[in-house]
C-alpha cells in the first residue's frame, strides 16, 4: 500500500523508521567515538511528523547560529541529512580535534570547518552504511558542505524541498551525548514521502 | 516594548496602528512586507515557494503567487489601497549549494524573482530589497512607523 502524505504512514513503519534511526544513529555514534576518542552514546530516536512551525520549533530557536553540515540523499531513497551542532558542541569538537577553545563560528579558519564536515560527513556516512545494509536499498550522498547560519534558515532548505508536496514534513531525530554531557546536536533524516514506500517495499511492509 | 506579532513558515500576519510583526530566519523563503502608511496598516507575508502550480494545496500563504494575492486581498478588505502600499522584500538566500541547478539549489532566487515578477504584475513596486547571499535573515515590520528592520548573525540590526 503506497501512501501519499507522511500521515497516512502506520504505527508499524514508524516503529521501522524508528529501528533504522537507531541502528544507524548508534554506527554514526560510534564512528563519533573512535573520532573524538571519547564516548558517544545516543538517545533512542525519535520519528516526528510535524508542519513546519512545529518541526521548526521542536529543535530550538529558529535565530540561534549553528553549524549544520548536509548531504543530499539520492538513488533509491531521496531527501537530506543534517547534522545540527551548536556552538557548544563544535567548540568541543574543534577542542579535542585542534585544541582550540571558544571558536568564533562566523570566522572559522578553514582547517576548523575542514574538520566539522569531516566529523559530519563521517557521522552522516556511517548512519547511512548502517541504514542501507539493514534495508538492502542503495543509496548515494552528495559532497557534504558546512552551513554556519541560523537554524531557521538551515531548516528553509528540507522544508522547502519536501514542501511542493506537503504541509508536514517527517524527521528521524537522534541527539547524541558525549563523554556522558547532553551536547545539544541532531542528527536529522529528512526522507521524502517516495521513500517511506521504496523502504517499506524493500522489508516487506504492507 | 510593543506587542510583537510573530509571523511562521508558509503564514502571514496583518496589524494596525501599533506593533511588531516579525518573521524569524528567513533562508531560502522570502518575507513581504506591506504597509500602507496612511491608515498605518502592514502586512508581513512569509512564502517558502515560487508558484502554486498544481498543488492542491490549502495553505495559501506558501507561494508566492497564491500568498501575494491573498494578502492584498485581506488588506484591501480592511481598507488599505494599492497605490499607496510600501512593498519590501527579503530573504531569498541559497544555504547550500546543490546539485541541479534548475531545480532546488537556487530557489531562493527563484522565489526573490518571481516574488518580483508577482508584485510587478499587480502594480505594486519593491521600495528596497535584501535578498540573495548565503545567510538567513529575521524581518521585521514596525507598524506604528512603517519601519523594515532586518537582522541576520554577526551583523547589526539596519533599517531596509
Amino acid at each position: 500500500m503506497a501512501i501519499k502524505t507522511y500521515e497516512e504512514m502506520n504505527e508499524l513503519g514508524l516503529d521501522i523508521l524508528k529501528e533504522i534511526g537507531t541502528i544507524g544513529g548508534g554506527n554514526a555514534a560510534t564512528a563519533l567515538s573512535s573520532m573524538l576518542n571519547s564516548q558517544v552514546t545516543m538517545a533512542v530516536p525519535s520519528v516526528k511528523i510535524l508542519d513546519y512551525n512545529a518541526a521548526l520549533g521542536s529543535l530550538g530557536d529558529p535565530e540561534e547560529l549553528v553549524a549544520a553540515i548536509f548531504v543530499e540523499m539520492s538513488g533509491e531513497l531521496g531527501g537530506i541529512m543534517l547534522f545540527v551542532l551548536t556552538k557548544e558542541v563544535s567548540d568541543e569538537i574543534l577542542f579535542r580535534m585542534l585544541g582550540k577553545k571558544d571558536s568564533d563560528l562566523l570566522a572559522l579558519e578553514e582547517i576548523d570547518s575542514s574538520v566539522l564536515i569531516e566529523i559530519g560527513n563521517i557521522v552522516i556516512s556511517s548512519y547511512i552504511t548502517a541504514m542501507s545494509s539493514l534495508t538492502g536499498v542503495n543509496v548515494e550522498l552528495s559532497v557534504p558542505q558546512l552551513a554556519i547560519n541560523m537554524l531557521g534558515g538551515i531548516m528553509s532548505v528540507p522544508i522547502a524541498m519536501m514542501g511542493q508536496h506537503s504541509d508536514k514534513i517527517m524527521m528521524i531525530t537522534g541527539d547524541f551525548k558525549i563523554d556522558g554531557k547532553a551536547l545539544d546536536s541532531t542528527m536529522l533524516l529528512l526522507p521524502d514521502v517516495e521513500s517511506l514506500n521504496v523502504l517499506m517495499k524493500k522489508l516487506g511492509v504492507e | 516594548m510593543e506587542k510583537k506579532i510573530s509571523v511562521g513558515i508558509a503564514d502571514m500576519k496583518i496589524t494596525r496602528q501599533e506593533g511588531i510583526l516579525i518573521t524569524y530566519a528567513l533562508g531560502s523563503c522570502i518575507g513581504v512586507s506591506f504597509y500602507d502608511p496612511m491608515i498605518k496598516l502592514g502586512a508581513l507575508l512569509h512564502i517558502m515557494l515560487p508558484e502554486k502550480g498544481k498543488a492542491s494545496d490549502s495553505n495559501v500563504f506558501k507561494f508566492a503567487d497564491s500568498g501575494v494575492k491573498e494578502t492584498l486581498r485581506k488588506l484591501t478588505a480592511f481598507g488599505a489601497t494599492k497605490r499607496r502600499l510600501v512593498v519590501k522584500i527579503a530573504g531569498g538566500a541559497k544555504m547550500f549549494e546543490m546539485k541541479g541547478g534548475g531545480g532546488l539549489g537556487n530557489i531562493g532566487e527563484r522565489n526573490a524573482q518571481n516574488v518580483k515578477r508577482i508584485l510587478m504584475a499587480e502594480g505594486l513596486r519593491v521600495t528596497s530589497e535584501d535578498t540573495g547571499a548565503n545567510y538567513a535573515r529575521t524581518m521585521l515590520l514596525d507598524v506604528a512607523t512603517g519601519q523594515v528592520y532586518i537582522r541576520s548573525a554577526g551583523k547589526p540590526e539596519r533599517m531596509l
